[in-house]
């Protein structure tokens, strides 16, 4: 029950109340009047009186006074309201905007400011720490390349044994791995931060899409795995080319990656409702069901995942996920174990 | 040839100098900006590696200062921003090319050579590495007088390849130049491709000319 309609329903109960105990106090006095005139009938007469006035007068006056008070509550409960509006709004991205004030100084305005302060300190930890990300990504940039450095300095040494060469080539290896993340690590931070600009041009995305479909099909050869496209239009769209590029190949490497030997990638790209819609579906293990909720989250990794042994930065989707959601499109995973799994990218075709 | 590197992070100044120095450069190092403007002032360079975060004056000042004062010493950039933005920034206050931290030093090496001998670069149609021959009009390659098909990819990453004879190519520096790929995509493409190159180019011929350079890239090149 919403507080309105409790505040109303006390309010009837009251003015009802009033009403009777009026009533009452009517009958009492008419009552006496009569009798003191010794008048016959007395008490018929005084509830006949009381009633006609009570039905006459009181009820009028208890509706209007209902009106009045589903009105009033309405009136005084307005801010709440809008209140609430403002508050479902709210989430990680736009904790800088404050809900609006009336300014007035009353209770529901003290509320909001103390709303409004909460969520500036909300919004001052979540800076510090995508700022702490941003600097921490930095920092390990330069122990990284000095590392990276040193060890490929070794492995230029003509002096170095067949096994110290493997073991100095492997840390290179993992090495490189760990600049990788840190890459994307700092790519995630730096879009967080609002720091990255898209450069959009018109692009033809069937085009794109093509190049990723002859590159999947380079990376799948070694495993046997087919990889086909099912059909494509002419799509052109506003997008930052790169990036574009960048999400392609990152979800064909994953359907290849994610896949079991001779299996199949199937690519197909059309227009769906007023959007360009890019399907890429593969024969992998399938993605668990408590696993898809968190398929995007940086550095989730579901069993399947690790089970295979794959190499990834473990960002890769959540890059995919920054870049989709930067050109305003939608990017959602369908998945079931030992079924097919399809990534769905719907990117708006601009105006 | 002689090469500037600007760059204050002291171990990493050593590598880059010892790694340039392997390989026949005289290099001169300097940890901040207003020495690297000093240095280019007093004696000519045939390249500079500079970085961008220098403590004072940083890297795209001093490159602003070399152009202003008409020094055209080609300069290859490092940053450890890695700002998606950067590269077209640097490129445009006249660098001639950008490499973001980590970054390997096989393609530090590779990407210096290329700067300095910019010039000198293979301009020629035809070109020619033992039997095998590409012609960058027709798009047609042979080797020892067999047609060797080509898909466009393919194509270009032996053009590629073969206008860089003899220099050793880092993956990064392939993605760059054969695909345009401004990231890192984390596979193994240029890997595949390579060995689908050498099924090609290689496998029914002798000598071998593509080879691998153990955890730094691939050069192509008619002795081992």
């Amino acid at each position: 029950m919403t507080i309105r309609t409790r505040l109303t329903l006390w309010y009837a109960g009251i003015l009802t109340a009033s009403l009777l105990l009026i009533g009452y106090g009517t009958y009492r006095e008419i009552d006496e009047q009569l009798r003191h005139e010794h008048r016959r009938e007395p008490v018929e007469h005084a509830i006949s009186e009381t009633s006609e006035l009570v039905f006459q007068v009181g009820l009028p006056a208890v509706l209007l006074g209902l009106l009045g008070g589903w009105w009033l509550t309405r009136r005084a409960l307005a801010p709440v309201k809008k209140l609430t509006d403002a508050a479902t709004k709210i989430h990680e991205r736009n904790l800088r905007e404050p809900l609006p004030r009336t300014g007035n100084g009353d209770e529901l305005d003290q509320l909001t400011k103390v709303f409004n302060d909460t969520l500036a300190r909300l919004d001052d930890s979540f800076n510090r720490i995508r700022e702490f990300t941003l600097h921490a990504s930095h920092e390990l940039k330069t122990p990284l390349t000095v590392l990276c450095g040193e060890t490929e300095t070794a492995l230029r040494d003509e002096s170095l044994s067949a096994a110290e060469r493997d073991r100095a080539a492997s840390l290179l290896d993992e090495l490189r791995r760990l600049a990788r993340i840190v890459d994307g690590l700092t790519l995630l931070a730096k879009a967080d931060a609002g720091q990255v600009t898209l450069k959009l041009e018109p692009l033809r995305f069937d085009e794109l899409v093509r190049e990723a479909y002859a590159d999947a099909q380079i990376l799948a050869e070694p495993q046997g795995i087919r990889v086909e496209l099912a059909g494509w239009e002419d799509i052109a769209l506003p997008a930052d080319r790169h990036r574009l590029r960048q999400l392609l190949l990152n979800l064909a490497d994953n359907a290849v990656k994610y896949n079991q030997p001779r299996g199949r990638v199937t690519m197909h790209l059309r227009r769906a409702n007023g959007a360009a819609e890019f399907t890429i579906a593969n024969t992998g293990p399938g993605i668990p069901p408590e696993s898809l909720p968190r398929i995007f989250d940086r550095f989730y990794r579901g069993d399947a995942a690790h089970s295979q042994t794959v190499e990834g930065s473990g960002l890769g989707l959540s890059i995919a996920q920054w870049i989709v959601s930067a050109h305003h499109g939608t990017i959602q995973i369908e998945s079931a174990p030992s079924k097919l799994t399809t990534v769905t990218v719907r990117l708006p075709l601009g105006s | 040839m002689r090469v500037l590197v600007v760059e204050d992070e002291k171990k990493t100044a050593s590598f880059v100098r010892k790694a340039l120095q392997a390989e026949g450069f005289a290099v001169d190092v300097c940890h901040n900006g207003d020495d690297a403007l000093a240095a280019a002032r007093v004696a000519p360079f045939d390249g500079i590696v500079l970085d961008i975060m220098l403590p004072g004056r940083d890297g795209l000042s001093v490159l602003r200062q070399l152009r202003e004062r008409k020094n055209a010493t080609p300069v290859l950039l490092l940053s450890a921003r890695g700002e998606v933005n950067e590269r077209v920034e640097g490129l445009n206050a006249g660098a001639d090319d950008y490499l973001p931290k980590p970054f390997e030093l096989a393609e530090l090496i590779a990407r210096v050579r290329a700067l300095t001998r910019r010039s000198a670069e293979n301009k020629s149609n035809i070109l020619r590495v033992a039997d095998l021959v590409l012609d960058t009009i027709t798009h047609r390659a042979q080797r020892g007088g067999t047609d060797i098909e080509l898909t466009a990819r393919e194509y270009r990453l032996l053009e590629f390849l073969m206008r860089s004879t003899g220099r050793l190519c880092g993956r990064m520096m392939i993605l760059e130049k054969v695909w345009d790929y401004d990231f890192d995509p984390g596979t193994n493409l240029v890997d595949v491709y390579i060995m689908r190159l050498r099924e090609k180019i290689d496998a029914d011929f002798e000598p071998k000319l593509l080879h691998t350079v153990r955890g730094s890239g691939y050069v192509l090149k008619e002795r081992p």
